[in-house]
């Protein structure tokens, strides 16, 4: 490893670049804390701009030099003690700084778009100032070369995701949805601890490489590599919102839709990032690859599925971000990381553009009730185009990001596991049809109330989401450069043909699906009961209160009710012993010389006879 | 130079006590926040000289005392003690500047409080142990009567229950160390470890089981915590900070100093049964906290899960996890404390700690959003968020324990997922949601209410608390530095006693 001080400055700095980030949280604080009220929250948006055009520019500088000096790795000591070392290290691969430009980029778009979706908000500094310390956390991780400091900011993802569901704290609904966004990635979390806390001990070092070089040689005893692989393997599922974590995505859409666009495309993202990079670890855990193709498939087909029946435009779309990382579960699961890769950025592309597209939607009708919108097609053309371009890089119809993604992994599982090929083209299938279906509630049909004299956004909204549309649009050759072997193109046509086909399937279904804005339940009793179990998510927020929160709110009333009733008690019973017998004893007073010295002397004797008998 | 930090309390009280007149209870408090001042740089010129090092004690002072006895005035002090003499010292300073309301006999209160803070420096910094036992007694009876005097409704069974427990506690200490001199004939009372070669196995258990009881009651361990919700819920703000930051270390201090300290031998062999111990303690208090409606009661049932994870390191007592737990003492002073004032601050403004009542405190014009946004703060550094000082506190723990008792790690790693709950349930209960008071009368409606602003200044303790957490948690090498090699030290010392044992150092 060459010196530090030897690289580029670019590089040398690259430290910096997460620090951009929060020192945009810094520089909010001012006006979010309300010291300075003179000429509204502005600045502390611009400020937050200007460290994450900084950030966008650092990152592209860094991305030159490493194509000239090929991948790099600093490391800077933070804590030791003993053996124990930890480091904050960074590893510049393309592969890495292409998540961080994904990340940095999206966060710059968002920022812009803020500006116009959150006009009117008052606490606009607060959100650009947890934005920026989301953004911060999301570039750390993308780099960090060590398991410790990827937890670490982790866990500060969880702890801003927290904060930006729970922005608007005083709406009911955002209150649970912020508790449950936490606890659900924290359950996650104090899992990945467990398995981080573990390699530790084990291991001895944190970074990435050396973990990589003693799981080659660790024979450690199948339960332990098991448990340690589930482990790892819990922290990106919370966060990626993977069966049975899935729940806090879809309620997280309570907070405000410039923070969904970041959730829905780049923070599951770097959930997934860290996945690929505990990947290796796993080699000892076949269980832990079993849970994780069972999980991928479910949360795939699942969450397509469960899309399809959400009347709430932004949730029709959050549930379509856990089917999509379960495809990247799967894949990475099956060895195929760079597809995984592949998928993830051309997945976090198109998932912004249509967030943003829902955000236009829902700023200019404050409406996000799909019975209560239509006709909004040539009203908002370009939300309209938007949704078109996102959609179409969702889906495997034309040739756009993901169609390329879905023909190179069919082609190269469907040897090996054609069980999960067939999930990848029913997914597809059915994403197809929830766009399609959203789409026709949206932009075709007659105009409602809440659309009739619906605008187009203005251009803060509009600029970012026309730039993302042609980028979306340019990905297939943007992806050929980041991939150039073997070419994103490399599968047959028969599999070209099944997915364009499971596309156009899709469509066509979607375009035939009866839609009712006064009738949005089924009056046939047994698609009813389908739609209700789609609609409310396969009851898994009852199943949930009905067992594990119920679970452990019984055991907390338990300890209580112990420490009420039986230590309390037995301390209370004894000092209420103590008293009685002492106000029993009171009246034995007679004042009589002779009662005393007698009683005296029989407890002399009674205490030399039980000494005798317990030592002799 | 460490004498000094007992005198400036100790006759510091005395003038107080002796102040002429009838002082104004703001004067009283100037003085009172001035003396501790001048005891927290006294306390920084103590780590200025001290040499981290070393891992024995340093800056040693003494003279004979009662020599006859055994009794000796002996200080000292290592990186065990060193960063507990600096929390104290903030923390009581921090206590008198919380201590606003008091006006029923300023220089009472304030003297006791000068006595507790400079009794608790004299714990740590005692290298006798009866010495350690005078203290430690000490600050007992100004605390009973900071809870009496000046505590709650229900203070009289609160106060008299603490001294009940802590009574025992100290019985049971000071017999622990008598029957230790009676056992192995001498009276030095010194701190050199005790091995099976002077003193049989048989008889070190019983000593150090009492030991473990006395202590265990003050740290507080399940099932001997029942004092402390009700003391900190009829205690005042700044007595609440003083008891869950500074006096409840004194437990753990004397776990870590005198249990292990003395019978590092009997300690191996009971360290399975100790780390089940610790877990259930975690798992208890955890449990036991997320049923709790007043925010106070909460906190207090967080200190009984937090302080497991001390007796859980000490049990494994390898070099990391014995750091951990010194991270862990600091941090948990820090944060309890930081908890408490701000629960205070809630108290203050709405004159109710219950969380079926409180809502939307957050509001940022007529709520109370500094406080809402530290409080953030305070939990999430106490649910373990890395960039604050119960992370790094509690990896290190974990890290240190795993490979000796993986259960019970485990099950401790479970207890601080439960924090992120209980604590959750606080901060969306208390802070989140709209502001509005339930009234008495379901039919009439929630009132909407306006709260008073809180001075920025009455803030200043709470940020500068929630500011070291902070650096704490983000520069971990501060704390890390002045403890590692007294902690380092102390894991070594039955691997030396072995070799010693064994008949050679090598």
């Amino acid at each position: 490893m060459p010196l530090v001080s030897a690289l580029p400055l670019p590089l040398q700095t690259v430290w910096l670049i997460p620090l951009y980030g929060f020192s945009g949280m810094v520089l909010s604080l001012p006006w979010a804390t309300g010291w300075i009220k003179r000429n509204g929250p502005r600045p502390a948006a611009y400020l937050n701009l200007l460290v994450t055009l900084l950030a966008v520019l650092h990152g592209s500088l860094v991305i030159r030099e490493v194509m000239q000096l090929g991948p790099q790795h600093l490391s800077f000591p933070w804590f030791q003690a003993d053996d124990l070392q930890l480091r904050i290290g960074f590893d510049l691969s393309l592969t890495n700084l292409a998540a961080l430009e994904l990340v940095t980029f999206m966060s710059l778009v968002c920022q812009v778009f803020g500006l116009g979706y959150l006009d009117k908000e008052w606490s606009l500094a607060r959100f650009y100032g947890l934005v920026g310390f989301f953004e911060g956390a999301m570039s750390g991780v993308v780099l960090s070369s060590s398991l410790f400091m990827s937890y670490f900011l982790l866990e500060m993802l969880t702890l801003s995701t927290y904060l930006l569901v729970g922005f608007w704290y005083a709406q009911p609904l955002v209150v649970t949805a912020a508790r449950d966004a936490f606890l659900t990635k924290r359950v996650g979390d104090v899992l990945l601890l467990m398995g981080v806390v573990a390699l530790s001990a084990w291991a001895g070092s944190m970074e990435f490489n050396d973990l990589y070089a003693w799981a080659a040689t660790a024979n450690l005893p199948p339960l332990a590599a098991n448990l340690l692989g589930l482990g790892l393997i819990a922290g990106p599922m919370g966060k990626c919102a993977q069966f049975p974590m899935h729940l806090w995505l879809d309620e997280a859409m309570e907070g405000p839709n410039p923070a969904s666009i970041l959730r829905n495309s780049v923070v599951v993202t770097c959930g997934a990032v860290v996945l690929l990079k505990v990947m290796p670890l796993l080699q000892a855990a076949p269980l832990a690859t079993t849970v994780l193709l069972a999980v991928g498939a479910i949360s795939a087909v699942g969450g397509a599925l469960v899309a399809i029946a959400q009347v709430d435009l932004k949730r029709a779309f959050s549930y379509s971000t856990t089917s999509y990382l379960g495809l990247v579960f799967i894949a990475v699961a099956l060895q195929q990381p760079g597809i995984a890769l592949l998928l993830l950025f051309a997945h976090g592309l198109a998932k912004a553009l249509l967030f943003m597209s829902v955000g236009s939607i829902i700023a200019t009708t404050n409406c996000q009730d799909l019975t209560e919108l239509g006709g909004l097609g040539g009203r908002m053309p370009a939300t309209t185009v938007a949704y078109l371009v996102g959609g179409a890089g969702l889906v495997g119809l034309l040739p756009l990001g993901c169609f390329w993604c879905y023909g190179l992994i069919v082609e190269s599982i469907r040897p090996a596991a054609p069980l999960m090929a067939a999930v990848f083209i029913l997914t597809n299938l059915l994403t197809a049809l929830n766009l399609t279906r959203v789409f026709r509630s949206v932009f075709l049909g007659s105009p409602t109330p809440k659309t009739r004299r619906a605008p187009e956004v203005n251009w803060l909204m509009a600029t970012p989401m026309v730039s993302l549309s042609v980028i979306v649009l340019l990905l297939p050759w943007i992806m050929q450069r980041l991939d150039p072997v073997p070419g994103i193109g490399s599968f047959s046509l028969p599999v070209a043909l099944v997915i364009a086909g499971s596309g156009a399937a899709g469509v066509v279904a979607g375009s035939q699906v009866h839609l009712d804005r006064f009738w949005s339940r089924s009056r046939q009793q047994a698609v009813r009961v389908v739609q209700d179990l789609l609609a409310f998510d396969f009851y898994t927020p009852a199943i949930y209160r009905a067992t594990i929160v119920a679970f452990v709110a019984a055991l907390a009333n338990l300890a209580s009710w112990f420490d009420r009733v039986v230590v309390n008690g037995l301390v209370n019973g004894i000092g209420r012993v103590s008293l009685i017998s002492a106000e029993g004893l009171k009246l034995g007073v007679s004042g009589q010389m002779q009662t005393y010295v007698l009683t005296t002397l029989v407890a002399i004797v009674l205490l030399f006879s039980a000494m005798q008998w317990w030592f002799g | 130079m460490l004498t000094l930090l007992l005198l400036i309390p100790l006759l510091g009280a005395v003038g107080l006590g002796l102040w002429p007149g009838n002082p104004d209870a703001a004067m009283v408090r100037r003085a009172a926040i001035a003396l501790l001042v001048v005891q927290l740089l006294a306390s920084l010129r103590v780590l200025l000289a001290f040499d981290p090092g070393v891992g024995g004690m340093q800056l040693q002072e003494g003279i004979s005392w009662l020599g006859s006895l055994g009794l000796e005035y002996r200080l000292g002090i290592d990186g065990l003690s060193m960063p507990l003499v600096l929390v104290n010292g903030a923390l009581s300073l921090v206590a008198a500047i919380a201590s606003r309301d008091v006006q029923a006999r300023p220089r009472l209160y304030f003297a006791l409080l000068l006595v507790i803070s400079g009794a608790v420096n004299g714990a740590f910094l005692a290298n006798n142990l009866l010495l350690f036992f005078l203290f430690y007694e000490l600050e007992l009876i100004p605390l009973w009567l900071l809870i009496s005097v000046w505590g709650g409704a229900n203070r009289a069974y609160a106060a008299t229950k603490f001294l009940i427990f802590t009574a025992v506690s100290g019985v049971l200490i000071l017999g622990a160390f008598l029957g230790l001199a009676f056992t192995t004939g001498s009276v030095d009372f010194s701190l050199s470890p005790v091995t099976s070669e002077h003193l049989a196995m048989a008889s070190q258990m019983p000593l150090l089981l009492a030991l473990l009881v006395g202590f265990g009651i003050k740290i507080p361990l399940f099932p001997f915590h029942t004092w402390l919700p009700d003391a900190h819920t009829e205690a005042s703000t700044p007595v609440s900070v003083l008891l869950a930051g500074v006096l409840l270390k004194l437990g753990t201090y004397g776990l870590l100093r005198f249990c292990m300290g003395l019978f590092p031998q009997a300690w191996a062999e009971l360290a399975p049964g100790l780390a089940i111990w610790a877990a259930v303690s975690v798992l208890f208090g955890s449990l036991a906290a997320i049923a709790q409606r007043d925010m106070k009661r909460m906190v207090a049932y967080s200190s009984v899960g937090h302080m497991g994870y001390v007796l859980l390191a000490a049990a494994a007592a390898t070099p990391v996890s014995l750091l951990g737990a010194v991270f862990q003492m600091v941090s948990h002073g820090l944060i309890s404390a930081l908890l408490f004032l701000l629960v205070g601050a809630v108290y203050r403004a709405t004159g109710t700690r219950d969380l079926e009542v409180l809502r939307g405190l957050l509001n940022p014009e007529r709520g109370l959003p500094l406080t809402g946004s530290l409080m953030i703060v305070g939990v999430m550094a106490s649910a373990g968020l890395p960039g604050m000082a119960g992370f790094i506190s509690e990896f290190l723990v974990f890290r240190g324990s795993l490979n000796a008792f993986p259960v019970a790690t485990l099950l401790s790693m479970v207890g601080s997922g439960l924090t992120a709950v209980y604590f959750l349930l606080l901060v969306n209960r208390a802070f989140f949601g709209r502001l509005a008071i339930t009234p008495r009368d379901p039919q009439s409606g929630p009132i909407d209410i306006r709260l008073p602003a809180l001075n920025l200044i009455d803030q200043l303790p709470s940020l500068a608390l929630a500011g070291a957490v902070v650096v704490i948690g983000l520069w971990p090498a501060s704390l890390g530095d002045i403890s590692e090699a007294a902690t380092n030290g102390m894991a070594l010392m039955p691997v030396l006693l072995a070799a010693a044992g064994s008949g050679g150092l090598g």
